[in-house]
């Protein structure tokens, strides 16, 4: 906004007035698909309802939307599909408060809002050419689903590709049907594990939690950057653990999950220390999480 | 008052063994009334609770029927006869908050009453669409300009006593005496009383931990805060067993969260302090006016004020006066008087956080999953979160009026408990927070309750 | 260095009775009750200059407590957006302080940061502040211990300084400033410039909190997990009356509230030391107590903010201390916490 604005208007020159941008005004979208991924994880495949702006969207793996019910409010989830599949975008949701049993509800053809995408997103460039190795636990596997798209879409630029993938039964699993397209990659190894007491008599995964399990896998610091996301307490040690295997800080990365309503840097409510989350992360290396104060 | 082709919108809540076999056989007898009711079928009277009402009104209802078995008749023996007191308080709450009483009205109406319900919903309707629609407020998203309106002079009217101070230094030392006394012999871990504060004129909660630290303890007419709302709190209750300075009032709290089983009372020692009034603006504060526990109900410890002047009030409380006159409005006025006070909420949620009996882990206007009381702070949303508190405090509230004092928007939630006060006190012949052992008056009832308002 | 002209006492009056018939709505602080608060003016003779500062801080009227973003209604399996209808008006708010106006700064900084606020912004670009400094702290005052002045001109676009019998010290600091002044000029005499100087130091010298708060709180772990929080926290009862009353607070919270047509999508506002602030749908809460709320509230002011956008979230008003129902008291927070941090400070 200038200062023309208030000239303008008392000079009667109101039909010069820039119509007003919302930031808070979503897209519209058609929910296309809707995929069980446990029973308490859905996945929502949506489409922009306005096709010119489903053509220019685009988003870094990492980066995250606001999805709306309307009448129910917003929530904020990672953007799970893949960048480079255009004009949509898919969350995946945990059933849990009043905004996600909204979302529950919906069915295919209904209208939802979004908007993003927000953040900071996965920093690709100090990917490039290195070893991955992500390690999710249970619905925090959406925030790294975009980023495994993206490198198997680019399978080339990437060494060797480890994913573990936890969560706390077989049945909590989620990216099933993923997870055996994944596999099929070359130079692609696929671990799954469960909680100790959550696996059924056919698992032929492993059993154990997931910072026990990266421990077992033992990945080898020398060129490789591990990428983890889960539950806070999953991250704690996942952290500690890859600290122990001798990963630098530097190349430990994972996202905060704060509660965030604005998703532009000015509601306050992800602010930790120096940053907000929403604008700042909500990819950081461990390095810059050792930094923060421990509000998070 | 209004156009012709208004049709008044009338929320039924009704019980599903009398009324609504009531009303079902209206409708097989094929007897023709109004069609302006929607029915909602409980299991019982007793379920229908006011939550219920005023969510009917926030969407937009102009009317709200209730209606049950009648008394002795409940299929649950004594539901209806609990609801009977519930709805009492909430429609004399919505009264004096200016709602018309014909826009909530009850009914006994047995299965075998079906010319009974047709009548009642013919009547109802009727009166309420002499009303017209409801005023703003309920569903409206303006808020009301009440510039011109009677109840707008109506002004908070200060204690006009002054202050008789008593002896504050001898009963100072003595709280410090007995502090000190329960902190060296362990009876006490922490011992909450007031000690100066940042500011001249103001003290503040204090937690002493050490028998040296009872020095910093003070009393004098300034010390507002009704602590017995440390008793719930667990950053306090760490500290170790509580030793708390009580006023009267805040000894009536420690009563009610006894009676509420929130507190326990051989782990708490309680100082009780003989209190002359509390000071506000300078005066006496009006609740101080008629306090009868000058010396506190429930104590262990008693401080005396040796000059204790307990006075002789004979103006009685100036609330009172101010209550009659907001009563001799009509609901019109009234109303507009609350909307204006309301409409300065900012649900900063002060009053609920001083307040010792607000002590629920997620209050409802906290919850989502229903959205009980409406997120937005507009008419509707305020409206509802001071309906929803001040029930919720009905034969509870003990009169501290720590929400009234805390407020930053000056709302007059004093007048609102005081009303509710004195309806309890001479509807059921009860006043919180002088026995533990009696039962709260929401939940019980008398079969000689009064019921004129039923239909 | 800035234009200056000087407002004789009497002109004010006409000043502003000539605003109140101006297109320009003119918004100035009235009696209501016990306090003085900001409110549309109907006759000049509503306005009061006998205030040291207005109950609420000038903050709502460009942040509301509450105010829809978003409209919404149901077509089918549809939804049709519109947008909020926001009244815009050029106004004129008279008689704001300067610690006041230096909020509007702060806030400023916030809402027009990339995504801009034009909520906001619309509104503060349709507003021309003037300012009105301080000549009689409060005995909550410490604006000058957090950088400013009573006579500051940060956030004012006009910045009116009583000079005694000669009337108001008009100093212009922005293009709206400039905008007005050119529309009234004639009610501003061009006389000599003088300083403000003496008015700033004797208002300074009544003001009885004065410490060294400015430098900010720097945050290190060991006092981020000092024992000092739970000390200074337990007695807050978690309200969100020091949010509330904050010239700078400005987190909110996005609702949605309908009914079987439609609804709204409203932005609250929103307070840290709410124990949901933080909370998880999952129920973990990085900030489970009080404690970790306040020094948030504390460190978002002190350091975080400062940090961030180069300047503290406090501008001293005083109103956190005074409206807290039991006396949390940031001034002698920040002074407790820059004690522990080691920095030297006087009181």
């Amino acid at each position: 906004m200038s200062e023309r604005y208030l000239i303008e208007y008392l000079s009667r020159d109101s039909e010069r007035l820039p119509a007003m941008r919302n930031i808070y005004r979503p897209h519209l979208m058609t929910v296309e698909d809707i995929r069980d991924e446990t029973p308490d994880v859905r996945t929502l495949r949506l489409a922009f309802q306005d096709q010119a702006v489903g053509e220019s969207f685009a988003f870094v793996p990492g980066q995250f939307g606001e999805y709306s019910v309307f009448g129910a409010g917003e929530c904020v989830f990672a953007i799970a599909s893949s960048p480079a599949d255009r004009g949509h975008v898919e969350c995946s949701f945990k059933l849990m408060g009043k905004v996600t049993h909204a979302l529950r509800d919906v069915e295919i053809g209904d209208t939802v809002g979004f908007r993003g995408p927000y953040g900071n997103g996965f920093p690709l460039e100090s990917l490039r050419g290195q070893n991955l190795f992500f390690a999710g636990g249970g619905i925090g596997m959406a925030a790294l689903r975009a980023l495994i798209e993206y490198c198997l879409a680019h399978r080339q630029e990437f060494g060797h590709i480890t994913l573990l993938n936890g969560a706390r039964s077989v049945a909590d699993l989620v990216y099933k049907e993923d997870m055996v397209r994944w596999a099929e990659q070359p130079d692609v190894q696929l671990v799954r594990t469960v909680d100790p007491g959550g696996e059924t008599a056919d698992w032929d995964g492993e059993v154990g939690f997931v910072p026990a399990i990266i421990e077992k896998l033992a990945p080898q610091p020398e060129g490789t950057v591990a990428i983890t996301c889960g539950p806070p307490v999953m991250i704690k040690f996942a952290l500690l653990t890859l600290e122990r295997l001798g990963f630098p800080q530097e190349r430990v990365i994972t996202t905060l999950e704060n509660k965030m309503k604005c998703g532009l840097g000015k509601c306050g409510r992800c602010n930790v220390g120096p940053v907000y989350v929403c604008k700042d992360g909500p990819v950081f290396t461990a390095a810059q999480l050792q930094a923060l104060p421990r509000d998070f | 008052m209004s156009d012709d082709n208004w049709r008044p919108q009338i929320v039924a809540f009704v019980c599903q063994w009398c009324t609504y076999a009531g009303a079902d056989l209206a409708g097989t007898s094929r007897i023709k009334y109004d069609p302006n009711v929607r029915i909602v079928k409980l299991p019982c009277s007793g379920r229908i609770g006011p939550l219920f009402l005023l969510k009917a009104f926030e969407q937009g209802a102009d009317g709200v029927l209730v209606s049950g078995c009648h008394p002795g008749d409940c299929h649950y023996v004594s539901g209806n006869l609990l609801a009977r007191r519930r709805f009492t308080v909430f429609r004399e709450l919505l009264i004096f908050l200016g709602l018309e009483p014909e826009r909530l009205q009850f009914s006994w109406v047995s299965a075998a009453e079906a010319v009974k319900w047709t009548e009642v919903v013919d009547a109802v309707t009727a009166q309420i669409r002499a009303l017209g629609p409801r005023r703003q407020g309920w569903g409206a998203e303006a808020r009301l300009q009440t510039s011109n309106s009677k109840a707008q002079s109506l002004e908070a009217q200060p204690g006009t006593r002054n202050l008789k101070p008593g002896t504050q230094k001898a009963v100072e030392e003595g709280i410090r005496r007995i502090a000190r006394q329960l902190l060296q012999t362990g009876e006490a871990g922490v011992i909450v009383g007031y000690g100066n504060g940042t500011l001249k004129d103001v003290t503040t909660p204090l937690f002493v931990t050490e028998p040296e630290g009872v020095e910093q303890l003070v009393w004098n007419e300034r010390c507002l805060n009704n602590l017995s709302v440390y008793l719930t709190r667990e950053p306090v209750t760490r500290l170790g067993r509580v030793g708390i300075v009580a006023k009267g009032c805040d000894a009536r709290a420690l009563v009610a969260l006894l009676q509420e089983h929130q507190i326990e009372r051989d782990k708490v020692t309680i100082i009780g302090v003989q209190c002359a009034g509390m000071a506000e603006n300078g005066r006496l504060a009006a609740r101080c006016a008629v306090c009868d526990v000058h010396t506190p109900p429930l104590y262990d410890h008693l401080v005396e004020d040796r000059a204790l002047d307990t006075g002789d009030w004979a103006e009685g409380d100036p609330r009172d006066r101010e209550i009659a006159a907001l009563e001799a409005l009509t609901p019109a006025e009234r109303w507009a008087y609350w909307q204006e006070q309301f409409a300065r909420c900012i649900r900063c949620y002060a009053c609920r956080a001083v307040c010792p009996l607000c002590y629920c882990e997620t209050c409802i206007a906290d919850k989502t999953q229903p959205q009980w009381v409406p997120p937005a702070f507009d008419a509707r949303g305020n409206l509802s979160w001071n309906i929803v508190r001040a029930f919720h405090q009905a034969g509870r509230c003990i009169g501290c009026d720590e929400c009234a004092r805390v407020c930053p928007a000056h709302i007059r939630l004093d007048l609102i408990n005081r009303k509710l006060a004195l309806l309890i006190r001479d509807a059921y012949g009860y006043r919180a927070g002088y026995d533990a052992t009696v039962a709260p008056p929401l939940t019980t009832f008398r079969p000689e309750d009064r019921a004129e308002f039923i239909r | 260095m800035m234009a200056c002209r000087m407002l004789r006492p009497e002109k004010l009056e006409e000043w502003l009775a000539e605003l109140l018939r101006s297109e320009r709505r003119l918004i100035a602080p009235q009696r209501q009750g016990e306090d003085v608060v900001f409110q549309p003016v109907q006759t000049v003779d509503d306005i009061t200059l006998d205030y040291i500062n207005t109950r609420w801080p000038v903050k709502a009227w460009f942040f509301p407590p509450s105010e829809p973003v978003l409209r919404y209604r149901y077509q089918g399996s549809g939804v049709e957006l519109e947008q909020p209808n926001m009244a815009l008006e050029p106004r004129v708010i008279f008689g704001v302080r300067p610690c006041d106006a230096a909020g509007l700064a702060i806030l400023d900084q916030v809402f027009n940061s990339d995504g801009e606020d034009e909520f906001y912004t619309r509104r503060r670009t349709m507003t021309t502040i003037v300012g009105l400094s301080c000549t009689h702290p409060a005995a909550s005052c410490f604006c000058t211990s957090v950088g400013l002045s009573p006579t500051a001109s940060a956030g004012s676009d006009l910045l009116l300084t009583p000079m005694g019998d000669a009337g108001y010290l008009v100093e212009t600091l922005t293009a709206r400033g400039e905008q007005l002044l050119w529309e009234y000029g004639h009610y501003f005499a061009a006389g000599e410039c003088r300083s403000k100087e003496a008015v700033t130091e004797a208002a300074e010298a009544r003001m009885s909190r004065q410490a060294a708060l400015a430098q900010g709180i720097e945050l290190s772990e060991r006092l981020f997990e000092h024992p000092i929080w739970a000390e200074v926290a337990r007695k807050c009862l978690g309200c969100g009356v020091c949010a509330y009353v904050c010239p700078t607070c400005h987190c909110f919270d996005i609702v949605d509230d309908s009914d079987a047509w439609g609804g709204v999508r409203c932005r609250n506002w929103d307070s840290c030391g709410f124990s949901l602030f933080t909370r998880h749908a999952s129920g973990h809460n990085p900030r489970p107590q009080q404690d970790s709320r306040y020094r948030q509230r504390v460190l978002h002011k002190f350091s975080y903010f400062p940090q961030r956008w180069g300047r503290l979230m406090c501008v001293g008003c005083g109103r956190c201390v005074t409206n807290c129902p039991v006396n949390m008291d940031i001034y002698a927070t920040a002074q407790a916490v820059l004690q522990v941090q080691g920095v030297k400070h006087e009181t």
